[in-house]
């Protein structure tokens, strides 16, 4: 083993092409540029990805260049544009599979296919590629060519209807809920494929059908019907072994604090951070039992003491006290929170077209090889030159060319 | 004995010990289904995370546990006492001979036995910590408490999700802990690739909030770029004041469905043309220009016109949709590629022709209750190493002999001893 004591990423060297749009697909590859892989970026003014036409936009002002949700899941990357219905650009789109480690994708099958960009054609070209394609149902199956976005998959596993308060419709979590389950999955399973190829020399080709990575946050509930034939509702705050478990309202314009208290020792805290108020003895609170059996007089109390306090001291108290508490955050209160400061959670990069905007950093931090966000996301096109000069060595004359066609549009 | 089962090959070789409770269970039960030899290390009277419900027959057993089931198919269990100092040195032992450890004790817990990275990577050089912590490991966060509720709270999406009049509400089912354990598979993953190229292992640490603001879709944004928050307002999504319906009733139950053009506008088109041939289309809506209509339109509009015409358009498509059921609804959007999706519970997942279809559910083989209960199958379908998930959840100490004796290869006196102190 030859060490490699100058690495400075997790995956310098590694070269992807990423033909992906929209967010499951550009998150997961995103995850490896951001750790030092070389990742083009494949779009085209034909087809646009949808999260360009998506806001939040600087300034509130739409164009393509001007998506702050583009922007963030695609840090790091090159940008190239290519019209792969022209056969000039399958044959440049070859070329970079030749050149590449990994091909990631996330249409629905057939555009690949009509592409003449399978799996099957392109491992003619490089016989060891690993190519991810992920969809939202699956490569096959009769549903594999329905189109869609998270939102509907996360209605479709089952997320919505178990959001929200039981005597209403549906709470759902905000936005495409399953664009962030998905890519967990997808991004260590691609990790794995390219380490099994270091060992091996075996590439492969993955199909991640985001329904069936995204129902492993349902298993339990499947679980439960299988074997109880339960079928999990609608459950607001309630915990199974909380009490008081909730968000109670604070002082001030829609503020609140969210707490729970599982065991006697958090009971003893949370019974301390309110100054030992009398109903502390009462007998209906004795054991963590009582307290589920008689929580909703217990939210009644508590709440009674939050909407005196401020959420932030409410919290900070409780901390202390060492209840699990913290204030039910805006988006606002994200930027101003010291905790993902110290992390690093929001970093303003400079974009091309956008000047300085917030970037969301990584959930995880490696020690020794840590992922940064190494440049904005690119705008349409930026490094066409880069790509097709520098890494295809095409001449300028044949670029301007296959501009003027349309070919790198 | 139940039968062996296959495991993958895509990680065959690599050893996780995994000492995570429900927050990074999941982290281990990927490892698993890529084929790594996981072995769960249990506290004497077994993982905290056995006591979460639902129970096999709603039988409150630390062997019943559908929670415990589900996150820990094709792991193995010991039971060890970390506390001790004969458990440090088993421990130790362990880590000798694997590739990583998997934790989510409180941040500081595992430094304070001297198991910390420092202590890990002197014995191992190779070892990769992964560490799942609610807020990081740095201050202010790294004292603070957390369980799910106040993750999904602090990381900003309980205050976007919910009714204006109630309190704003969490994600059911403990999914911060989903996410938390599969994010660290990630990381552990981008340890490993570099780690057998340098032979250097690293510590990995998740923060579990992070995790939370992440699943926000870059909804952080709004108040820097656009000057303002959305805020909790059930089925309805809205920006700037306008509210649009994205969850209607439908027959029996409800469909998710977002009317909206630009690049959708196929979908749209394709839906009113469905109402128009049931004649349910008003001749305004038929002739509507859909292309543009969406957020562009919304954020700039001024007055309520916009969303008056908004609240026709749903109080129309309402009615329509309320003639189906979400079967009936359903079938025809996949004929007419119309994007919407039911309002799926369990039993319509458990029934989905496309999940039959692809084979998702494998049943996985409970000798001790007499059954195969079908389970969640491998998260990818891999041409040349396939996942799999690899027989059921361990009981507590299942594996001792096997790890113990087989792997370690501690002598009958010595587990004998290690048992009479209470050490495994």
């Amino acid at each position: 083993m030859i060490p490699e004591t100058n690495r400075r990423y997790a995956f310098e060297g590694i070269k992807i092409v990423d033909f992906a749009w929209v967010g499951v697909g550009p998150i997961t590859s995103k995850y490896i540029a951001d750790h030092g892989a070389t990742v083009i970026r494949i779009e085209s003014h034909t087809r646009p990805d949808v999260l360009r036409l998506a806001p939040p936009w600087r300034d509130g002002q739409p164009g393509l260049d001007r998506s702050q949700f583009f922007a963030s899941m695609n840090t790091s990357k090159y940008g190239v544009t290519l019209d792969l219905s022209k056969p000039a650009a399958q044959e440049l789109a070859k070329k970079l599979i030749a050149w590449t480690d990994i091909a990631v994708e996330s249409f629905t099958p057939k555009a690949m296919r009509n592409w003449g960009l399978e799996y099957e054609q392109l491992r003619q070209v490089n016989p060891k590629l690993i190519m991810l394609s992920t969809c939202q149902q699956g490569q096959t199956g009769p549903h594999a060519l329905y189109p869609g976005f998270g939102q509907l998959m996360a209605s479709l596993s089952g997320y919505y209807h178990i959001s929200g308060w039981p005597d209403r419709d549906p709470a759902p979590p905000y936005g495409a809920y399953t664009d962030f389950i998905a890519p967990r999955f997808a991004a260590t399973v691609l990790m794995a494929a390219l380490d099994y190829r270091r060992r091996t020399g075996v590439g492969q080709y993955i199909d991640l059908a985001q329904y069936e990575a995204s129902l492993h946050f349902l298993s339990p509930a499947l679980l439960d019907y299988h074997v109880n034939s339960r079928v999990l509702g609608r459950e607001g705050n309630r915990s199974f072994r909380a009490a008081p478990h909730g968000a109670y309202r604070c002082k001030g314009e829609d503020r609140w604090l969210a707490l729970s208290v599982s065991n006697d020792a958090q009971w003893q805290g949370l019974l301390r951070a309110l100054s030992n108020p009398s109903w502390g003895a009462d007998s209906r609170f004795v054991t963590q039992t009582d307290r589920l059996m008689h929580c909703e007089e217990l939210d009644r109390l508590v709440e009674a003491w939050t909407v005196q306090q401020k959420a932030e001291a409410a919290a900070d108290s409780l901390q202390q006290a060492g209840v699990p508490a913290g204030v039910v955050q805006t988006c606002l209160d994200l930027h101003q929170d010291l905790r993902l400061e110290a992390w690093g959670m929001f970093q303003y990069l400079e974009h091309k077209e956008m000047g300085p905007s917030p970037y969301e950093g990584h959930q995880f931090h490696l020690s020794k090889t840590p992922g940064e966000l190494r440049w904005a996301a690119p705008v349409m096109g930026q490094h066409n030159e880069f790509v097709f000069k520098e890494i295809l060595g095409l001449s300028d004359a044949e670029i301007a060319t296959l501009s003027e066609e349309k070919v790198l549009w | 004995m139940s039968t062996p089962v296959q495991r993958s090959v895509l990680m065959a070789g690599y050893r996780m010990l995994d000492l995570s409770d429900e927050k990074g269970l999941l982290c281990g039960k990927i490892f698993a289904d890529m084929g790594a030899e996981v072995i769960q290390v249990e506290p004497l009277g077994g993982n905290p995370a056995r006591t979460i419900p639902p129970f096999y027959k709603d039988e409150v057993d630390p062997e019943k546990s559908l929670f415990w089931f589900s996150y820990n198919t094709g792991k193995k269990s010991i039971t060890l006492d970390l506390a001790t100092s004969e458990g440090r040195v088993v421990f130790q032992d362990l880590v000798k001979v694997s590739d990583f450890v998997l934790e989510s004790f409180p941040v500081g817990y595992l430094d304070n036995l001297g198991l910390g990275y420092e202590g890990l990577s002197r014995l191992n050089p190779r070892i990769i910590l992964t560490s799942i912590t609610p807020f990081g490991d740095m201050e202010p966060g790294r004292d603070q408490q957390a369980d799910d509720i106040v993750l999904w709270a602090t990381g900003g999406m309980m205050a976007i999700m919910g009714e204006r009049d109630r309190p704003p509400v969490r994600m059911n089912l403990l999914q911060s802990y989903f996410h938390a354990g599969a994010e660290a598979a990630v990381g552990s993953m981008a340890a490993h690739y570099p780690r057998e190229l340098t032979g250097e292992g690293q510590h990995v640490v998740v923060n579990m909030q992070a995790c939370i603001v992440w699943t926000l879709m870059n909804e952080q944004a709004y108040p820097i770029l656009h000057g303002n928050s959305v805020q909790r307002n059930g089925v309805f999504v809205g920006s700037e004041g306008m509210r649009q319906r994205m969850v209607f009733p439908c027959k029996d139950g409800q469909i998710t469905l977002l009317l909206t053009g630009g690049p959708l506008v196929f979908s749209l088109r394709a839906f009113m043309q469905w109402m128009d041939e049931k004649g349910m289309c008003p001749h305004w809506m038929a002739e509507k220009d859909w292309s543009m209509w969406g957020p562009a339109i919304f954020m700039n509009a001024k007055g309520d016109e916009v969303q008056r015409e908004i609240d026709a358009i749903e109080s129309v498509v309402t009615a329509f949709l309320m003639t189906m059921t979400k079967a009936e609804i359903y079938a025809e959007a996949l004929k007419r590629r119309i994007l919407l999706a039911p309002v799926a519970t369990v039993v319509d997942i458990a029934t989905s022709e496309q999940l039959v279809a692809r084979n998702y559910f494998v049943p996985i083989q409970h000798e001790d209750l007499g059954m195969a209960i079908p389970y969640p199958g491998p998260f990818a379908k891999l041409s040349e190493t396939p996942l799999a998930v690899a027989g059921r959840a361990p009981h507590i100490g299942e594996h001792n002999e096997e790890i113990y004796s087989g792997m370690l290869g501690y002598s009958k006196e010595k587990l004998v001893k290690l048992r009479a102190i209470k050490t495994i």
